[in-house]
């Protein structure tokens, strides 16, 4: 029977989607973000899903405090409406291990399966007995190639990526006074995530900020030769105003040189949480800004979204959480907003 | 013939004193080498303890139990080659980036041409890149070790640049089908690929000529050289079959997941050689198990199926997988390697 209420309910989503979601961050296959706090699972529809006895599997691509962070979202979510949590994994950004991992999973016959797919290509073969089997399947971030919506999966959920990259390049320009030569370190590979956050922090420089040039860009995919290439970049351009290091892993290493260089003046600004570099962002070092996603609400969102799919509702087909730029001024509301947890005590006790 | 180190050499009998004084009992005692049996006790030990504990999750279904086959078999494929470079004295660190780029080789030249060249593309980059890490290790009298390491690491960037990062489907049904999803009498292709692998490995190492030079070189190369054996070439053979192994893994990588990527085999490295030594390999040559090897590389994956199955979170999965390798690794070399 044609369900007026859930027609209206989708139209007030659509409808909400255009005003508050960013207009920028656009999906894998171009599709419109909706916001995550749009998706949720009524209190009014707990009973019926208690009694449906569903399970889930967690099949993560590695380990990391932001897994963690989606881990207890989606957990915290499933605990609520009743869904036991069968299988947690790891692969380790091993596409193999994680298509093992999926035939691992499917072993204790879940309902749903939340999961980062490694990459398009070799995650669409991986993905194919879970959907064979008419497992619900929500993808953080990626999509296997050749899935359509919503006959192979209920949403993606990731952050918002424009966001994250437009506001790393606000902090940056704001901390330089906005002007200066900057550089840019970007993810070397072809990954949606860093692609998108590397170039909205790119766009957004060259449109919004005039006095501030892009001198020096270089890509890296091993984060442990973001030291040398910082140094190199120092180099060629002693006098830069602030590099852009695609996420905090490689911005150690960008941090390291600098201090190698007892260089004081050039501002960091980079992506997700981590302990070295937001302590030396409290105590005044070169990191200005960290940007993050909101980690803890995009596992909510991914298991409201399965819950969604599995009561047959329309789920929106790509759902993004919040980005928020954590400074010395709010690091311990940034980090709990972020990862639902305090920042480590060597952050607090600096601050 | 019976060679120093040949099919029915034992090293470690040297060190057993005359059997002559004791009883058939503690004969029959003394022979269970423990470091040999020690994966036949741990692979039913572990085997039997998921069975028991994960009756009701699935673990003995017929279909779990098939996926831990298919899921070890590029690994338990690169085992038997590293079983003979391993007893031949040698090391090969290098095959995890010999996959990658056997997997991009075939199936960037599957993009233009047919199924058969993708397969000579894979294989062939496997073979040349072992003979040219045996002809290095051979001929220059470079330690096997450091060639392979540098090797490794020069076939990883390579990997990476073969195809600027991306991953590159495989959409041949042939290619898929008989290296990957494939059965054969409801056989899947990648049990039937595990079978015959560890059936020719096997009859290889124990039973020609090749073998017993293998074992001969491991044991004392020295006096392997002074029989007739000639040394230089075997190393080259062996580091040329491990080539060969990981380009075959490579191809069966790419056709279970129908696409190929830089990062396949990176994580193989560390799980081959614990197989390999967990299955009774003497890590300094002269000793080796081809059927040990295919035993230590199904336990892995049997650890790692029954760990997820029991609910454990990842770190604690990660903690008692490496507490049972180390029980197995350090049982296993207690008595071969000291």
């Amino acid at each position: 029977m044609y369900d007026l209420s859930k027609c209206l309910s989708a139209a007030l989503l659509l409808g909400l989607t255009v005003t508050s979601a960013s207009a920028q961050t656009i999906g894998p296959g171009g599709e419109t973000a909706t916001p995550s706090t749009l998706v949720l699972v009524a209190d009014d529809q707990v009973a019926a899903v208690r009694a449906a006895s569903y399970t889930a599997a967690l099949l993560w691509h590695d380990q990391s405090d932001f897994v963690n962070a989606v881990t207890a979202g989606a957990s915290d979510e499933f605990a609520r409406l009743g869904i036991e949590v069968v299988a947690v994994t790891s692969a380790g950004f091993d596409a193999a291990k994680q298509r093992s991992d999926i035939e691992t999973a499917l072993a204790k016959e879940p309902s749903i399966i939340l999961s980062l797919p490694l990459d398009p290509v070799t995650s669409a073969a991986a993905f194919e007995e879970a959907r064979e089997a008419g497992v619900s399947l929500t993808f953080l971030s990626n999509l296997p190639s050749g899935y359509e919506h919503p006959a192979d999966y209920s949403a993606i959920v990731t952050d918002d990526l424009f966001e994250m990259g437009k506001q790393a390049a606000d902090a940056l320009a704001e901390a330089m006074g906005n002007e200066g030569t900057v550089g840019w370190i970007f993810h070397d590979a072809t990954y949606y995530v860093t692609n998108q956050r590397d170039n909205a922090f790119r766009t957004t420089i060259e449109k919004d900020y005039p006095n501030i040039s892009i001198v020096a860009e270089q890509g890296i995919s091993d984060p442990a030769r973001a030291e040398e290439i910082a140094n190199a970049m120092l180099l060629k351009n002693p006098d830069l105003g602030g590099i852009y290091v695609t996420w905090a892993g490689p911005a150690e290493g960008v941090l390291a040189a600098l201090r190698a260089n007892d260089n004081t003046t050039t501002k960091i600004v980079t992506l997700d949480l981590s302990e070295p570099i937001a302590l030396d962002m409290v105590r005044g070092g070169n990191v200005v800004a960290i940007v993050a996603d909101e980690a803890y609400e995009l596992g909510r969102a991914m298991a409201a979204s399965a819950v969604l799919d599995l009561l047959g509702q329309e789920v929106p087909p790509f759902v993004v959480a919040p980005a928020l730029t954590v400074t010395a001024d709010n690091v311990v509301e940034g980090w709990n907003q972020s990862l639902n947890m305090d920042p480590p005590s060597s952050v607090t006790g600096a601050n | 013939m019976n060679l120093p180190g040949g099919p029915n050499h034992r090293p470690t009998d040297r060190s057993i004193p005359a059997d002559r004084a004791m009883t058939p009992a503690i004969q029959r005692l003394r022979s269970l080498d423990l470091q040999r049996s020690v994966i036949y006790f741990g692979f039913l030990g572990i085997f039997l303890f998921f069975a028991v504990t994960l009756h009701d999750d699935g673990f003995l279904t017929s279909r779990n139990l098939t996926n831990i086959v298919l899921q070890t078999a590029p690994a338990t494929v690169m085992a038997i080659g590293l079983v003979f470079a391993l007893s031949a004295g040698e090391i090969d660190l290098s095959f995890g980036s010999i996959v990658a780029v056997s997997a991009l080789s075939a199936a960037v030249a599957m993009q233009s041409y047919p199924m058969f060249v993708g397969v000579l593309a894979g294989l062939g980059a496997g073979i040349a890149i072992g003979c040219m890490n045996g002809v290095l290790v051979a001929y220059l009298r470079l330690p096997s070790f450091l060639v392979t390491l540098a090797t490794m690491g020069l076939f990883a960037g390579i990997a990476r640049s073969m195809t600027d990062l991306r991953s590159i489907p495989v959409v041949h049904d042939g290619f898929t089908g008989f290296f990957g999803s494939g059965k054969l009498f409801s056989i899947p292709s990648l049990v039937l690929w595990t079978v015959a692998a560890v059936i020719v490995g096997h009859v290889v190492y124990r039973h020609t000529r090749f073998g017993a030079h293998v074992l001969a070189v491991g044991d004392n190369a020295h006096a392997a050289q002074v029989s007739g054996i000639k040394v230089s070439r075997v190393r080259v053979h062996v580091l040329t079959l491990c080539g060969a192994t990981a380009g075959l893994a490579g191809l069966l990588y790419a056709g279970r997941l129908q696409a190929a990527k830089y990062t396949l085999g990176e994580s193989d490295l560390m799980t081959v050689i614990a197989a390999v030594i967990i299955g009774g390999t003497a890590l300094n040559g002269g000793r080796g198990s081809v059927v040990g090897a295919l035993l230590g590389s199904l336990l892995m994956g049997m650890l790692n199926n029954g760990l997820i199955l029991m609910g454990l979170r990842v770190s604690d999965q990660m903690i008692v997988r490496g507490l049972i390798i180390l029980v197995a690794v350090a049982v296993s070399l207690r008595d071969g390697n000291r």
